[in-house]
């Protein structure tokens, strides 16, 4: 009995390792087949292959729905663009470039290492009205298949993209066509195609050139490949798996949440085949793992590196260098202006318990030590914010403003004055009620931890008991939304164009993102008279006072501002990081092993 | 037995219906929003709205869920809300083959070394041999794995680079040829298998050493020795075989374990397996996919506890289902 039963153990236990063995095979084939993968000639793989990794995959590679940032990223790269855009970084402003014309010229110091030949436009012409632009095309730009890229596929492709169906989040470009006051852009008066080369777009008001040029360069679709596909289905058709485009990297393959590789596209003349003749975005979820692979080589490029991680890194590999970007990301502390509670109940807007006066809100400002944040978590990699223009935004910012400094000497009279005393345990009261509160932040952020645990500590100090508490990311962002919290911890990256009332709009209903409930008219009519401004640097004086009103009211308390890290392979050359972003010219960089590589 | 595996199919059928109602409704109860990344400055307020109504998520929940129902009926889980409306099905069919064969992996290593060092417990009882494997079972028993697997990856991928920290195979790997491809994968593949089993063989160490030690004290294992058989034989043909008839069920009730486990061991190591996909979708709240992914890890477990329990029968004719 014992050897037949041993024997059907044994027997078993072979037949589940052989089936084992089937599907690890399995595995590995169907990953191959459906790669179709060749290796680049000549040399290893690497020494050809650029290597970035990502956090996550792209949603999409159709620039109509793509939108994370590696979709972003990889959409720039594939598809071509109307107008090259790039940084001054001399004056914070956006410049576009068509093949023949700039929007304004820029100094040397300032001139980025955009190709304009890269732009799909040839020229523009602003009508005096402002109310009509019209785009030259080139002639001699091709998609992948061989077809021309023409003025009807812009027109096609705006169609879709301002359609209810297929929720484009790039629908607030339409905003200023014709017809869409009404509700609804008339695509037929809207934009025009009289022939292949001219595109038109016209509004229905007075639009500075700038903001046209922005609002009409959004990237195309070859229309003779998606003519065919209905609207419900444009979501989901398999050709988003085959982008087709005639930018300089085309798709080579794509293993989803694996890795996406890009080929050099011999064919592009926009401005011409991407110089690194193979890039493979690789997705790494875990952040040690990132910099582990950063540190053995294995991938050359890894954003967001923490600034702890620096010394060891750099000393674990001499082959690795930390860039940085301009300053675009800011961190704050919230204060809930209004009763929330009242809010939700009657609508009505009262002030907040603890945060509704300025005089406390500037207290508890003086009271957090913001330059111990920095020097202990960010170091050289942050600056103490005043308000949400950045200092990169050159042009704009207010330089005059004073920080508030650390006192909390001076914090404590604010509350005095305020009435906040202390009670018998320490902690600050007003008739009867003690500024106790919960700071929220989200979860997995180890720089708001670090800075939420120094405010806690600072206001303790003043008597004010901070309790704090860690919320899931979506579950945060919820809350947030609904108004629920009274004080908490995020962050904000901006736009390089100016347009903060959905932040600071008084009209609560609208203003999506003003979460604190600030009111201010001031603020209202100083953006909506900023945005009647046909040249952005006429709206200066208005963003002068508009930064002095949110540093005297103190809303919210602005902490820093993050130079955002990347880590970089020494042997990546000619790369150009700007705070458009960091893959800005990634079409230009080279690899130095991959030098002698033939394409 | 035909009658028992019918009948336990059966019963797994409610099962997993209400294992998959229960989470119907906690994923839409539980706060989140799927078309919370649509809500951001500078895009339309209008996107939000449009993607809610066409994932259908304006709809009451109860209605939600009869219609959730009526197309599950139909064999349709729908598509998911953050892999480009991809069916769910295809997501897990792309999923799944790197989950199973991480836990295939797993389990043979978890076996093979727990009852390497279970037998090895046994014969040498009380010996400094077995305290010390026992302590280091302890140790391992109780270790997180996801430390245990950044450990690991600072040991074993930077300091000493002898195996890779993540991913699937190198760059470039197309060109190994089909064997080096092979030998590629399962050369990513060590460091999350040893991570994932040792967790798990030291448990069955445990197990093995307690079983062993029954079965040694049995009197036919007395009358081999008797007959002046060789120890090994003893232990090996007599002691072992008969061991391990208990062991079996543990295969089955390990299953779910591995699949806990190679959630985050997935992401730690970056492969695109159904741990990932059951984290990201919980992240991203892709209710379609939560829900086909607890179908499919389900079922799975249910599968495999009959897998165990008709092994068992099959291995030791005593046992009549």
């Amino acid at each position: 009995m014992i050897d037949i039963s041993a024997k059907r153990v044994s027997a078993m236990c072979g037949l589940a390792a052989c089936l084992m063995l089937v599907v690890l095979a399995l595995s590995s084939c169907s990953r191959r087949n459906g790669s179709q993968r060749e290796v680049v000639k000549g040399g290893r793989a690497m020494d050809s292959t650029l290597v970035i990794a990502m956090l996550g995959d792209a949603d999409y590679l159709n620039p109509l729905l793509g939108s994370t940032v590696t979709s972003a990223n990889i959409i720039g790269l594939i598809y071509p663009s109307l107008l090259q855009s790039e940084f001054d970084t001399t004056t914070g402003l956006m410049n576009y470039m068509a093949l023949e014309k700039k929007l304004r010229e820029v100094t040397p110091q300032g001139q980025g290492k955009k190709d304009p030949k890269g732009a799909l436009a040839k020229s523009w012409q602003m009508s005096k009205d402002q109310r009509t632009i019209t785009y030259i095309l080139r002639n001699d730009v091709f998609w992948n298949d061989g077809k021309r890229v023409v003025s009807g596929d812009f027109k096609f492709s705006y169609q879709l993209y301002g359609s209810p169906v297929i929720a484009s989040t790039r629908q607030q470009y339409l905003a200023e066509l014709l017809g869409a006051d009404k509700g609804k852009v008339d695509f037929d008066r809207a934009i025009l195609t009289p022939d292949d080369t001219t595109l038109v777009f016209r509004f229905y008001k007075p639009v500075p050139e700038h903001l046209a040029l922005f609002h009409t360069s959004l990237t195309p679709l070859p229309a003779h490949q998606w003519k065919d596909v209905k609207l419900d289905e444009f979501r989901h058709s398999p050709l988003n798996l085959q982008p087709l485009g005639a930018g300089p990297y085309r798709l080579k393959s794509w293993q989803q949440q694996q890795e996406i590789v890009l080929a050099s596209s011999r064919s592009s003349n926009l401005p011409k085949p991407g110089t690194i003749p193979q890039i493979t975005f690789r997705v790494v979820p875990d952040y040690t793992v990132r910099l582990g692979q950063l540190q053995t080589g294995a991938v050359d490029v890894v954003e967001g590196i923490k600034p702890e991680d620096f010394t060891s890194l750099l000393k674990a590999n001499r082959q690795i260098e930390i860039k940085t970007v301009g300053l675009r990301v800011y961190d704050y502390v919230g204060w809930s202006n209004i009763d929330q509670n009242e809010y939700h109940k009657s609508g009505k807007v009262r002030p907040h318990p603890l945060f509704g006066s300025a005089r406390v809100r500037l207290a508890l400002t003086e009271a957090i030590d913001r330059e111990a944040i920095i020097d202990g978590y960010l170091k050289e990699y942050g600056v103490i914010c005043n308000t949400d223009i950045s200092p990169s935004l050159k042009w704009a910012c207010n330089e005059r403003l004073v920080p508030h400094p650390f006192d909390p000497a001076r914090a404590t009279a604010l509350l005095r004055a305020e009435g906040w005393l202390p009670g018998p345990d320490g902690i600050l009261q007003k008739q009867g009620r003690k500024f106790s509160f919960v700071l929220y932040t989200n979860a997995g952020n180890a720089r708001r931890n670090y800075a939420s645990i120094i405010i806690q500590q600072n206001l303790r100090s003043i008597g004010i008991d901070c309790k704090l508490e860690v919320q899931e990311s979506n579950v945060f962002f919820e809350s947030l939304q609904q108004r629920k919290l009274d004080a908490w911890m995020a962050g904000w990256s901006i736009g390089l164009e100016i347009d903060p009332l959905d932040v600071w709009g008084s009209d609560l209903n609208k203003s999506r993102f003003n979460f604190i409930g600030y009111q201010n008219p001031r603020i209202d009519a100083l953006c909506e008279l900023a945005k009647q401004k046909m040249e952005p640097t006429g709206a200066r004086a208005y963003w002068l006072e508009y930064q002095e009103i949110l540093h005297r009211d103190q809303p919210i308390t602005f902490l820093y501002w993050i130079k955002e890290t990347q880590g970089f392979s020494r042997r990546i050359e000619g790369e150009e990081l700007n705070i458009s972003g960091t893959f800005y010219n990634i079409d230009d960089w080279r690899l130095r092993p991959s030098a002698n590589v033939a394409l | 037995m035909l009658i028992y595996i019918l009948k336990r199919l059966l019963i797994a059928v409610p099962l997993i219906f209400g294992v998959l109602t229960l989470t119907f409704f906690i994923t839409r109860l539980a706060p989140g929003d799927p078309a919370a990344f649509f809500i951001q400055p500078g895009i339309s307020p209008n996107v939000a709205e449009q993607i809610r109504a066409q994932y259908g998520l304006n709809d009451p929940v109860p209605v939600q869920y009869v219609k959730w129902l009526a197309n599950v009926l139909q064999g349709d889980f729908g598509r998911s809300f953050s892999r480009a409306q991809q069916p769910v099905f295809d997501v897990i069919a792309q999923a799944l083959p790197i989950t199973v064969t991480i836990a295939g992996l797993t389990l043979i290593a978890n076996f093979t070394l727990g009852i390497f060092v279970g037998i090895v417990s046994a014969v040498r009882q009380n010996s400094f041999l077995d305290r010390f494997l026992t302590v280091t079972a302890l140790f391992f028993y109780s270790m997180p794995e996801f430390w245990f697997a950044l450990m690991m990856i600072i040991f074993f991928a930077l300091k000493f680079p002898l195996f890779p920290a993540s991913g699937l195979n190198e760059i470039g790997a197309e060109g190994f040829g089909s064997v080096g491809f092979l030998l590629d994968r399962l050369w990513h593949l060590v460091l999350p298998v040893t991570v994932l089993s040792i967790n798990g063989a030291a448990g069955i160490a445990r197990y093995v050493r307690g079983s062993m030690l029954e079965v040694i004290r049995q009197d036919y294992i007395r009358t081999a020795r008797a007959k002046g058989l060789p120890e090994n034989v003893v232990i090996f043909k007599h002691a072992l075989r008969n061991a391990l008839l208990p062991v079996i069920t543990l295969m089955g009730s390990s299953l779910p374990f591995i699949f806990s486990g190679a959630l985050f061991i997935e992401v730690i190591f970056a492969f695109p397996g159904m741990g990932r996909v059951t984290v990201e979708a919980i992240f991203a709240r892709d209710y379609p996919l939560i829900i086909a992914n607890t179908f499919v890890s389900g079922s799975l477990i249910v599968l495999g506890n009959l897998f165990a329990d008709v092994f068992y029968a099959v291995a030791d004719p005593r046992i009549k289902l």
